[in-house]
């Protein structure tokens, strides 16, 4: 974190958003980058979760070839989600007809089920008011996995 | 709020007009009366085992703890059941009330067609009570309308039936008596693919012999002890087959069909829809042709008719709740002549006057095939 950085609200006297805007710039900046470990530490198929500063981060590489970092905490009811299966998953079809798609690339929450799309994060289901899971940036530097906090 | 009125009369101060979606005609001597409107065997068959009134639909413990389900004060003064008399029923009910188009119901042929009768039995007294009513009641005032019944033993017969009368001005709706099979199963399709055709909603309403024989919708967990125990259940076969439509599919495979349930009950639909919305959440996969929320499918779909009433301990939070429903899904029912009727004029007083309209005229008029 940035040491300077305390909290003050606009009302304050020597409020200045040319020094807000340069600390909030430093933070991010800031952002720490940090190798969890080789690519070939993470299969495809399933998470490995590993402990990065406190937090649970399920990391597992896609079909594509593309890397995941997925908190390790279910957006619905705060379940251990990368512990759910990595699968496909049936597709809008006719009545009486399944069509399976989409391997490799849907968690299913191994709590209450919700499925989530890793390609962005997101729920599947589009109404009401969907989820989304918290990713966060991951790289590939020299071989290593890197993860962007 | 259901409230008493303020004057005294049923129903005099209402100031808009009407939809009723929910009248109950009875066929004064049964199937005596439509004897005219069926081949002479038929009739000779039914003469012989002496089946000229009809079969009585419930048993000792279900008998209505007052002797009888119709409203006394509603009798013609011509003598005879309340609800025998078209034209002292539009003087009754409809000018009284400012009721413009009235949905005739017919209950005996419902009984007859889900449970009393015999298969080949209920296609011919099915039709011939459809004609006796086209005949007998239609004609006397352009307002009344008919929910058409179905042989429903027979989906194909039924289906031939929507296709024989369907397109009589004054059918409005496909009553639809269910039989101990969910709404969304395969056994009902041909009845959807007709009544679609013919721009039909399907009407659904309790036959009279429910929970009672094997046949109509049976109550969940098990027998009701008494008519009160019974009439508090019947929203369940509701229930399972709103349930039962979405998640089988029928709104994908009839992308046209309405379907009304009439004098189910509705306030059990929120917590319904919100489980039904929660699990197609969960686990849709298994259902990958439910292909939006199950709110959404409900809400295009599927009305509900307002009585009988909940009517919570504080009346205030009954408005709240419709408020939270949406006033899209109602459709406004008497239920005359039957004793736990409501009247416009003192039915859903609480809410605002333009959802009020939504709910007795609006509604009504994008659900029946009204022309």
């Amino acid at each position: 974190m940035v040491e300077d950085f305390k909290p003050f609200s606009h009302r304050e006297k020597g409020w200045d958003e040319g020094r807000f805007l340069e600390i909030a710039k430093k933070m991010l900046a800031q952002k720490k980058q940090i190798s969890v470990g080789k690519t070939t530490d993470f299969p495809v198929g399933r998470f490995k979760i590993v402990d990065v500063e406190g937090r649970e981060i399920g990391i597992t590489q896609l079909k594509n070839g593309e890397f995941r970092a997925v908190r390790n905490v279910c957006p619905h009811k705060g379940a251990p989600v990368c512990k759910g299966p990595i699968g496909g998953t049936t597709l809008p079809s006719a009545v009486g007809e399944l069509i399976y798609g989409r391997q490799g690339e849907i968690l299913a929450c191994p709590w209450h089920g919700f499925e989530f799309d890793l390609l962005t994060g997101d729920e599947l289901i589009r109404s009401g008011r969907p989820t989304k899971l918290l990713m966060y940036p991951v790289a590939v530097e020299n071989d290593n996995v890197v993860v962007t906090l | 709020m259901d409230m008493p009125e303020k004057q005294t009369g049923i129903g005099q101060q209402s100031t808009f007009k009407v939809v009723d979606c929910d009248v109950h005609p009875y066929v004064k001597e049964g199937i005596s009366s439509v004897f005219p409107y069926m081949p002479e065997a038929w009739k000779q068959r039914f003469m012989r085992k002496r089946a000229t009134v009809g079969a009585e639909a419930r048993s000792l413990k279900y008998l209505h703890p007052n002797g009888q389900v119709n409203r006394e004060d509603a009798r013609p003064p011509c003598g005879g059941v309340s609800g025998s008399d078209p034209h002292y029923l539009v003087q009754d009910l409809l000018v009284k009330n400012k009721i413009e188009h009235a949905v005739l119901n017919c209950l005996q042929t419902g009984a007859l067609c889900s449970t009393l009768a015999g298969t080949d039995e209920s296609i011919v007294l099915c039709a011939a009570f459809n004609d006796y009513l086209i005949d007998q009641w239609l004609k006397v005032d352009n307002r009344l309308k008919l929910a058409m019944s179905v042989p429903s033993q027979d989906p194909q017969a039924s289906a031939a039936e929507i296709r024989r009368i369907g397109k009589h001005p004054q059918i409005v709706a496909v009553s639809l008596p269910l039989l101990n099979i969910l709404m969304g199963n395969r056994y009902w399709w041909p009845i959807y693919e007709a009544a679609q055709a013919m721009q039909l909603p399907i009407l659904v309403h309790v036959t009279g012999p429910d929970s009672i024989f094997y046949g109509p919708p049976i109550a969940a967990g098990g027998i009701p002890d008494s008519y009160v125990e019974r009439y508090v259940t019947l929203n369940q076969a509701g229930e399972s087959s709103v349930n039962s439509l979405v998640f089988s599919g029928v709104f994908e495979k009839f992308p046209d069909l309405k379907v009304i349930f009439v004098e189910y009950g509705f306030l059990w639909l929120l917590p319904l829809l919100w489980r039904m919305d929660r699990t197609w959440r969960q686990l849709r996969h298994e259902v990958p042709w439910v292909k939006k929320s199950p709110v959404e499918y409900v809400h295009k779909h599927i009305r509900f008719s307002t009585q009988p009433i909940d009517e919570p301990q504080n009346p205030k939070d009954l408005d709240k709740l419709i408020e939270i429903m949406g006033y899209d899904q109602l459709c406004f029912s008497t239920d005359y002549p039957h004793w736990d009727n409501d009247m416009p004029g003192q039915s859903l007083r609480g809410l605002p006057a333009a959802e009020r309209q939504k709910i007795f005229w609006d509604n009504a008029l994008t659900t029946f095939r009204m022309r």
